[in-house]
């Protein structure tokens, strides 16, 4: 249940493609970064070379391929889509193992900078939804195995 | 105007607590109907909760725009993220309706429903199109004639486009009105539109963070543009604290970075340090003595009408 996807279909025509490639702030800028061998070997049934490479981490989301792309798909779907294996895997990056930690038990990535806001006459920060967040990711995870055993 | 909630996020309130601060004395200047609300979470930031758990980012974005839903307001936020992953979630459920069924199932437990009606908007793309460059004309008191300013949009103000429906995704111009509007000039340049890369710093890849912003920070020190202007916490810290580093080991760009609040704040009248600039990390000095004297010099064609019009040697 509300688990991410990846559409083959469309992932098979970006393979034919390579449009956006030359829009892409990381393909442009970082050495080596080049989501369509991530693609080819997504198809190629050999994904798993790629769930420890740092590639897959570096695509920033910007959404330009989307914007670009005939089909509206993205090299980022299927770069989302690995970063979804790799985590389930355990290989995420520390910093987002921290991250995702902190996310889960406070449902916020960092607190309100009480002694600054006090001092640049800000007033108290709104109550946060913490408890309710918890409660609806647990249901969340319930469901989810719910689901599963049926 | 319609009351809105506005959305701050975890880097603002956490990191940047002086932006919060200049965002309410402008929202304030031009008493629009602002509210703070209670009950907001982590918007979540996707590039980290989307790549745990999708379900995770789709329930928490989900219950975060049903509060706003519920109170029939609409929602704006300084934050380009927060806004953009809150449009994409709201996208994506409208588009699929069991999707948004199993949603509201969860959070019928909980008390709340998801409807999708409020706004979510940017705060450029709301000063552009809910304020209006004329009425902000009318209301500052300097304009920024004679500087030389160079706009970093950020992706997430215009991009998902099918989500957010702010500006053009690829040929953006509402933030150029804007600063056009205060009377400044906005600088066309070869980097305008590339992301800031800050999101490498949340992978643990510093020096590739730092590689996309000298790329951009050397084309405006070669351009000689007077700041950098952006209104997204992200890229702020990535061009003012990731330069701050730079210059610690000693390569020298000189661009201050303003916060799009703070420069309405400016034309507004306020000071600098009422608006919190003294606590970037890049001194914004340059920026201001140059308006100081800018401010200085003779108004346009001073003299000319006199000159024209008035007594004359022919008698
Ligand atoms: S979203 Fe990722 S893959 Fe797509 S253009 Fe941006 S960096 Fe490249
Ligand atoms: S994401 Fe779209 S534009 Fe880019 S290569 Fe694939 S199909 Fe072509």
């Amino acid at each position: 249940m509300l688990e991410a996807k990846l559409d083959l279909k469309l992932l098979e025509m970006c393979s034919k493609c390579g449009a956006c490639y030359s829009i892409c702030p990381s393909c442009v800028n970082i050495p080596g970064y080049d989501p369509r061998a991530v693609i080819k070997s997504i198809l190629d049934g050999e994904h798993e070379k790629w769930i420890n490479h740092h590639s897959i981490w570096e695509c920033l989301e910007c959404h330009y391929c989307l914007e670009m792309c005939y089909q509206h798909y993205g090299f980022e779907s299927a770069m989302t889509a690995m970063r979804n294996i790799a985590t389930r895997k355990g290989a995420h990056p520390p910093q987002v193992k921290r991250g995702w930690d902190m996310f889960v038990k406070t449902s916020r990535l960092g607190e309100p900078a009480l002694p600054a806001r006090k001092k640049l006459g800000l007033p108290e920060p709104k109550a946060s939804g913490a408890e309710e967040f918890r409660k609806l990711y647990a249901l969340l995870n319930e469901k989810r195995a719910q689901h599963k055993a049926e | 105007m319609k009351e809105f909630a506005v959305f701050w996020g975890c880097t603002i309130q956490t990191r940047f607590p002086f932006i919060e601060k200049s965002t309410r004395m402008v929202l304030e200047s031009f008493k629009l109907p602002y509210r703070d609300i209670d009950g907001f979470t982590c918007c979540p930031e996707k590039s980290l909760v989307n790549n745990v758990d999708h379900g995770a980012f789709v329930v928490t974005a989900a219950r975060n725009v049903a509060l706003v839903d519920e109170l029939g307001y609409d929602l704006v936020s300084p934050c380009t993220g927060c806004v953009s992953n809150l449009a994409t979630v709201r996208g994506e459920l409208n588009a699929n309706p069991r999707e948004k069924a199993e949603v509201n199932g969860l959070l019928k437990e909980i008390g709340r429903e998801f409807t999708g009606t409020a706004s979510l908007k940017h705060l450029v793309p709301f000063f552009h199109d809910t304020v209006g460059v004329h009425t902000i004309k009318q209301k500052i008191k300097r304009d920024f004639k004679g500087m030389r300013i160079a706009l970093h949009y950020g992706c997430h103000m215009i991009r998902p486009s099918h989500a957010l429906r702010a500006d053009d995704p690829l040929n953006p111009v509402k933030f150029d009105n804007l600063i056009r509007g205060l009377g400044a000039e906005s600088l066309q340049f070869m980097t305008k539109l590339m992301c800031c890369g800050q999101g490498l710093d949340r992978i643990d890849e510093h020096d590739k963070a730092l590689d996309f912003a000298r790329v951009k920070l050397k084309e405006l020190k070669a351009m000689k543009a007077d700041a950098l202007v952006l209104c997204c916490p992200s890229c702020f810290l990535q061009f003012d604290n990731n330069q701050f580093l730079m210059e610690k080991e000693g390569e020298r760009f000189g661009i201050p970075v303003i916060y799009f609040t703070e420069l309405l704040g400016l034309a507004l009248g306020f000071s600098a340090e009422e608006l919190g600039m003294s606590n970037h990390r890049i001194d914004c000095a340059s920026f201001l003595t140059k308006w100081e004297e800018l401010s200085a010099k003779p108004a346009v064609a001073k003299g000319i009408e006199e000159g024209l019009t008035g007594p004359n040697a022919l008698g």
